[in-house]
């Protein structure tokens, strides 16, 4: 607030008696005390007192009062008493709530006795325009020995006030001037009398008074029925009577005023007889009995408790008076809320038998969308709620307190759970912590922690409860209209004095006190993490001025219209254009996670914007089949396992095998690799499988469309082959699966071994999508058992998906007695058949899967010594590098530049290799080293050399290197009912890679049997040039800490080598949420509505379904660019900037 | 019409557009004509944008309620708040309404659009006496500044001849109410010449 220094005289201060000005109730009580010599005021604000303060405040320099916005009600009151005690005259004002707070002082002050005339205002609020209560305080005047006055206008508001010092002079006790919102915030007319003079007649000892022992106040007490009286006389003459018609309408307060005009306008003033009370307690008995005697019925005019009315009625029953009292008791008249002049008109009319009300147009209802208040665009406490939310779970508790900051109780904030009083955000955290056990949060403000926030802050201090005491300080007392806090002295407008709340709470013996700019977003992220993570009592301190005080204090003109929205980049992820936009709702919790992690990404940049993320995230780009990863990871940090899985199943319809056999191509392009270890993506695409498998039934449901009749044929069961009738079936298309093998699989099921993918997890993936109704014909041998034209014959179209089954060959010398030589998939398969024979000694050749595949078999069928050989270097082996630590771990040697020359007796001589120029590849061809050839005992030789596919039987043109000639995008041949993939077209060479095929194949029949549109329903897997690829080592500013990468637990040596039990198991669910919560979130997501869904500043609408930034409202806080997930806000562009 | 009845004037708007101090303003005006008149301030928690209401009523009363149907005239800032209002219109109300929409941000953040402004002043028209509508904003800025929207507004009411309080008047309020009193006595003259053409 400016102080507004001017040398012009404050209106309230001349001394103009006569003069009329239009004040508002508040204001009049102020003229009121400065007519009555005051020289002391206090309060604390709270609406609707606060213009009585406020007003002091601005108008007490140059009155030469003292005045002072205590640090609570109760020292206001203390303050405003020791005055009294002083000898002046003092004043004190607040709300209801807050003489409640001064309720100690309040009690006793009565037997002490004031010297110095004390006035207490309070005001309560009928109608809970602005409270949580209505509260009827003159119940605390018999309650207390308090004298109560109660205005009924701003004229009266200034005459009683100027009374009440006088009579509290006289009386001795404090004078409780009670008004409600309607009085305080009503502006008319008031007629000024005298100013007074003030005066401070100093202290004067008197301990037997002044100390109330309890000695002394039984003395004390004794006096008191006197001192009321003495006050009683005031109020027996503050009596005012309009008409003397022979109905009586007794009222107190603005019904008094309603119910004049309302008896005006009805032109019914003559019959009435309107008695208003200026006091209400002590009860002036003598004027009321004089009114009862001439009445035979009265109507008691009061809003709230029926105070006045039983009142009356006591004294009619004392005094044998058999006149009818009506009014609450009578059923007249409701004790809630505001008296409306209906309401008045209506008990008039009921109570006194006047007929029927002229008809009065019911009001219509109107449906009108709600205009409730809402935090500032710019406010500190929206950017703390939102951190606050970004670090705790989504169950956390938060409790909430009184200010602008409870506005953070609704959506998206959601930041208040319960809320009762001042100081009790605190409390409430506490208590709940107690009972329930869990880590609570509360927050308050920085005028409400010095206000009463302490106490419950060393409350939990002392019990060592686990909670998050949050302060919220913004450096004014902004609700009520931007008084100062306790916290922050004022003079001239500029902060003079600021008290340390990290102080205080350290004092208090807090052991974890941060306090943190709100405005840095990431900053206070990671204070509110070490807070949740920390025992005990954690407080933090979010410090950063209002804006609006700021600029008002200032007298700077506010900031507007500083960021705008980039259309290029908000909510899109950079793939609309192939259709691979997921049609997923997004979840807060997902959105929560992103802009956590943009946030932190952010971090400590002088700029935020250079951590702009990539259209697509080198993961996503790197996946054969597209999948969003960073979409699944978000919801699984979230919590929200059925969406993720949603999401991979919506592009992977073989998810229970690919979470355990894939090549894992994402990992490997992981940004965060070069922090501290790739996301674990398999891993945590595999605990939300199996979370699936463990739920017994599977939340997520594929879109289909209906069968249309059209039916393909499906030769090959393996993961292409399975992945194309998936997505056929749910195009519509009748699809039967040919395999040359008993059981449909094809390598899932024969060769990749049980250890590394069970049966029965693969059996998952095959039920589900045999279950959409794709026929399969097993022991199915083209050629043999049907034919291709037979196939096209029956078939709208065929998809041949082999798979690579002819084994490539590796012509070596033989010598007799040189061991047994097998193909590594013939190998395999006779291991899943049970058949094998045992070797002690076994060299594998080849480094791809099936090398190390077969070696680890070999292992577990009793050889001691397993050797692979590979020609080339350990990081140019084609197998996962997972496994081949795993080999290594279960005691199989690996032989690199080595080459096999001979098979000779007892095993097989390898030479060395060197690099020689490059082959078709592009990778260095080895060339044997001549003479380098050593001896290695075998017993049995398993070539993994690579396989073939078998071409022959296929009349289809071909690639120069005896391919097929295929189309990659659409998996079509030169036969264009004939579509191949997977091994045949020599592109996919992993299960991962051979589903992509398959998908794409479905797609490209799609499109050729019913058109483009039908089939981009469903979109395909995008190729992997379809996004440039994004660099690895980008210019990120990489600020998080590292968390090291959480790995699946595995079985234990001694159980490996010994059975074919599954190797690697499944994260846990916590260390799922915090391997997911690692995901850097590189890409942009299409969904992401963030700002809006978690941050809610009122700058943000949406227009034409697409978020805008209001120019009008915008003051360049730029929290939401720190965390915007897709970097999409951006400085507004200005014309001829 | 019975003598004793008040001229009652219902302003409404959005918290921060100014209707405290025009409705203060007409306050001053009626006062210094020698008027009896209370000006209600019931504001709520009117200081973060949300809706904010303010009563003029002129003639022999102290109380400051305007009930259903109850309003003489009508000023509205605000559109939407302008239909908020209509209960307390009649036949006998006079309703000047500034265009300028300003969402609340529960819609635009839903992407829900402002309720059609034509429906909105044909309920309006259906319930009052008659509606008179001004592109408040536009004079506002021509008044040299948006924040001049409540005096541009007072001056379009004033213009209409309803007040029972003289253009003069008010013009001297707001020449007596401190720094920026002349701006808006401007705007409140501006407000009038709109009306008047």
């Amino acid at each position: 607030m400016r102080e507004e220094v001017s040398a012009e005289l404050h209106p309230l201060l001349r001394d103009a008696p006569g003069q009329v000005a239009l004040l508002l109730g508040d204001e009049a009580i102020v003229r009121g005390a400065l007519e009555a010599g005051v020289t002391f005021a206090s309060g604390y604000p709270g609406t609707p007192s606060s213009e009585i303060t406020d007003t002091f405040a601005r108008l007490a320099k140059q009155a030469g009062i003292v005045f002072e916005y205590s640090v609570n009600e109760k020292v206001a009151l203390e303050m405003a008493f020791a005055a009294s005690l002083a000898g002046a005259r003092a004043i004190t004002a607040m709300k209801h709530l807050g003489l409640m707070v001064a309720g100690d002082p309040l009690s006793t002050i009565p037997y002490v006795g004031v010297r110095g005339g004390l006035v207490i205002v309070s005001a309560g609020d009928p109608s809970c325009h602005t409270s949580p209560n209505e509260q009827d305080q003159r119940y605390l005047g018999p309650m207390l020995h308090l004298p109560v006055l109660d205005p009924a206008t701003s004229q009266d508001a200034l005459t009683l006030t100027r009374l009440a010092f006088a009579m509290s002079e006289r009386s001795r006790l404090p004078v409780l001037l009670r008004i409600t919102t309607r009085v305080a915030h009503t502006r008319a007319a008031v007629r000024f009398g005298e100013l007074g003079k003030r005066e401070v007649r100093g202290f004067e000892r008197d301990p037997r008074r002044l100390v109330p022992m309890p000695a002394h106040a039984r003395i004390l007490r004794l006096e008191i029925p006197d001192r009321l009286a003495t006050a009683c006389e005031h109020i027996e003459e503050l009596f005012q009577i309009e008409g003397d018609g022979p109905c009586v309408v007794l009222a107190s307060g603005a019904p008094a005023a309603t119910c004049s005009d309302v008896l005006k306008e009805a032109g019914l003033e003559a019959k009435f007889t309107l008695t208003t009370m200026g006091g209400v307690y002590p009860f002036p008995e003598r004027a009321l009995l004089r009114l009862l005697e001439r009445a035979d019925k009265v109507l008691v005019l009061e809003e709230l408790s029926p105070f006045v009315e039983d009142a009356l009625l006591a004294l009619a029953a004392r005094h044998g008076l058999r006149v009818r009292i009506l009014g609450k008791r009578s059923g007249h008249l409701p004790e809630p809320f505001e008296y409306t002049p209906e309401i008045i008109e209506g008990a008039l009319f009921d109570a006194f038998g006047l007929g029927s009300r002229p008809a009065s147009a019911a009001p219509t209802p109107v449906e009108v969308p709600a205009r409730p208040p809402v935090l500032c665009s710019g406010c500190p406490h929206r950017a703390t709620y939102f951190a606050a939310r970004a670090a705790f779970p989504a169950d956390q508790l938060f409790f909430n307190d009184i200010g602008c900051y409870t506005l953070g109780f609704g959506p998206p904030l959601h930041t208040a759970d319960a809320l009762l009083c001042m100081g009790a955000g605190f409390t409430l955290a506490a208590g709940v912590s107690r009972m329930t056990g869990t880590r609570t949060v509360g927050f308050v403000g920085d005028s409400t922690f010095f206000h009463a926030g302490i106490p419950p802050l060393l409350n939990a201090i002392k019990e060592d409860v686990s909670m998050v005491a949050v302060i919220l300080d913004n450096g004014v007392t902004a609700m009520t209209g931007f008084q100062e806090s306790p916290a922050s002295g004022l003079e001239e407008g500029r902060i003079a004095r600021r008290a340390s709340i990290a102080n205080v709470a350290r004092a208090l013996g807090a052991n974890h006190v941060e306090t943190v700019d709100p405005m840095d977003v990431a900053a206070t992220i990671l204070a509110f993490e070490r807070a949740r993570d920390a025992k005990g009592v954690s407080v933090i301190v979010a410090e950063h001025p209002c804006p609006i005080w700021e600029t008002r204090s200032t007298g700077a003109l506010s900031a507007r219209g500083v960021f705008e929205i980039d259309p290029d980049r908000c909510a899109t992820c950079g793939r609309g254009a192939c259709g691979l936009r997921c049609n997923l709702s997004i979840s807060t919790g997902h959105e929560r996670h992103m802009a956590r992690s943009r946030a932190l990404e952010a971090h400590g940049t002088s700029t935020p914007n250079v951590a702009w993320p990539e259209a697509v995230a080198p993961c996503a780009v790197h996946c054969p089949l597209g999948l969003c990863v960073q979409g699944y990871s978000g919801h699984i940090a979230a919590g929200q396992y059925s969406q993720a899985l949603a999401l991979i199943m919506s592009r992977l319809p073989l998810p229970d095998s690919v979470c355990r056999v894939c090549h894992k191509p994402c990992e490997d392009v992981c940004v965060r690799a070069l922090h501290d270890g790739p996301v674990a993506i398999n891993d945590l695409k595999r605990f939300v499988v199996d979370w699936a498998a463990s739920q017994g039934r599977l939340p997520y449901d594929p879109p289909r469309e209906a069968d249309h009749g059209r039916g393909v044929a499906i030769v090959g069961a393996g993961p292409a082959g399975l992945a194309a009738a998936h997505d056929l079936r749910l195009r519509g298309y009748r699809v039967t699966v040919y395999d040359a093998e008993a059981e449909p699989g094809g390598l899932l099921r024969y060769g990749i071994p049980p250890f590394r993918l069970p049966h029965e997890v693969l059996r998952r993936d095959i039920d589900r999508i045999l279950a959409l109704g794709v026929d399969f014909h097993g022991s199915c041998e083209l050629g043999r058992d049907v034919t291709l034209p037979g196939l096209l014959e029956s078939h709208d179209s065929v998809f041949l998906a082999l798979g690579a089954r002819a084994p490539a060959r590796l012509d070596l010398p033989r010598r007799d007695g040189a061991p047994p030589a097998v193909d590594a998939l013939v190998y395999l398969k006779r291991a899943k058949d049970g058949a094998l024979e045992t070797a002690r000694r076994v060299v594998v050749i080849g480094g791809g899967n099936a090398a190390v595949d077969a070696s680890r078999v070999a292992r577990r069928a009793g050889a001691v010594h397993v050797v692979i050989a590979y020609r080339r270097g350990r990081e140019e082996m084609p197998a996962i590098a997972s496994e081949i630590d795993a080999s290594l771990d279960e005691g199989i040697e690996i032989r690199n530049h080595v080459q096999p020359i001979a098979l000779v007796v007892g095993g097989v001589r390898l030479a060395q290799t060197q690099a020689g120029p490059p082959d078709a590849s592009g990778r260095a061809r080895p060339l044997v080293v001549e003479g380098s050839d050593e001896f290695v005992e075998a017993d049995l030789v398993i070539l993994a050399t690579g396989q073939s596919p078998d071409l022959d039987a296929l009349a289809l043109e071909r690639t120069h290197s005896g391919g097929l000639r295929v189309n990659v995008e659409t998996a079509a041949t030169s036969n264009p009912r004939l579509f191949a993939g997977g091994d045949l077209a020599g592109g996919a060479r992993t299960v991962t890679e051979a589903i992509a095929w398959g998908l794409r194949a479905a797609w490209g029949i799609d499109r050729a049997l019913r058109g483009t549109e039908a089939a981009d329903r469903r979109p395909p897997p995008p190729l992997m040039n379809a996004w440039p690829h994004p660099q690895t080592e980008r210019t990120r500013f990489w600020r998080a800490d590292s968390v090291a990468r959480s790995e699946p637990p595995h079985l234990a040596h001694d159980q490996r080598v010994s059975g074919f039990a599954e190797v690697v198991g499944t994260l846990t669910e916590a260390q799922a949420r915090t391997e997911a919560a690692r995901c850097a979130v590189c890409g942009m997501c299409g969904n992401c509505r963030a700002c809006i869904d978690l941050f809610g500043c009122p700058a943000f609408y949406l227009r034409d379904g697409r978020v805008a930034i209001d120019a009008t409202l915008c003051n360049g806080c730029g929290v939401c660019v720190a965390f915007c997930p897709n970097g999409a806000i951006r400085p507004l562009a200005r014309e001829g900037a | 019409m019975n003598p004793n009845r008040r001229f009652r004037l219902l302003l409404v708007g959005v918290g921060g557009q100014g209707v405290l101090s025009a409705a203060r303003m007409l306050g001053e005006a009626a006062l210094a004509e020698g008027k009896q008149v209370v000006v209600g301030q019931i504001h709520g928690m009117s200081q973060r944008g949300g809706s904010v209401e303010s009563t003029v009523l002129i003639g022999p009363g102290r109380s400051s309620f305007i009930g259903p149907g109850g309003a003489d005239a009508l000023l509205a800032l605000e559109p939407l708040e302008a239909m908020r209002a209509l209960p307390r219109l009649s036949r006998r109300t006079r309703v000047v309404v500034s265009l300028g929409k300003i969402p609340p941000f529960t819609l635009a953040q839903k992407g829900q659009p402002y309720p059609d402004l034509d429906g909105v002043l044909a309920a309006l028209r259906g319930a009052a006496r008659d509606v008179i509508t001004v592109d408040g904003p536009a004079l506002a800025e021509a008044a040299g500044s948006a924040r001049a929207l409540n005096m541009v507004m007072l001056g379009a009411l004033a213009s209409l001849g309803v007040l029972p309080v003289s253009l003069e008047a008010v013009e001297k309020a707001l020449q007596d109410s401190g720094p920026g009193g002349q701006a808006g006595c401007r705007a409140f003259r501006l407000g009038g010449k709109a009306i008047a053409r």
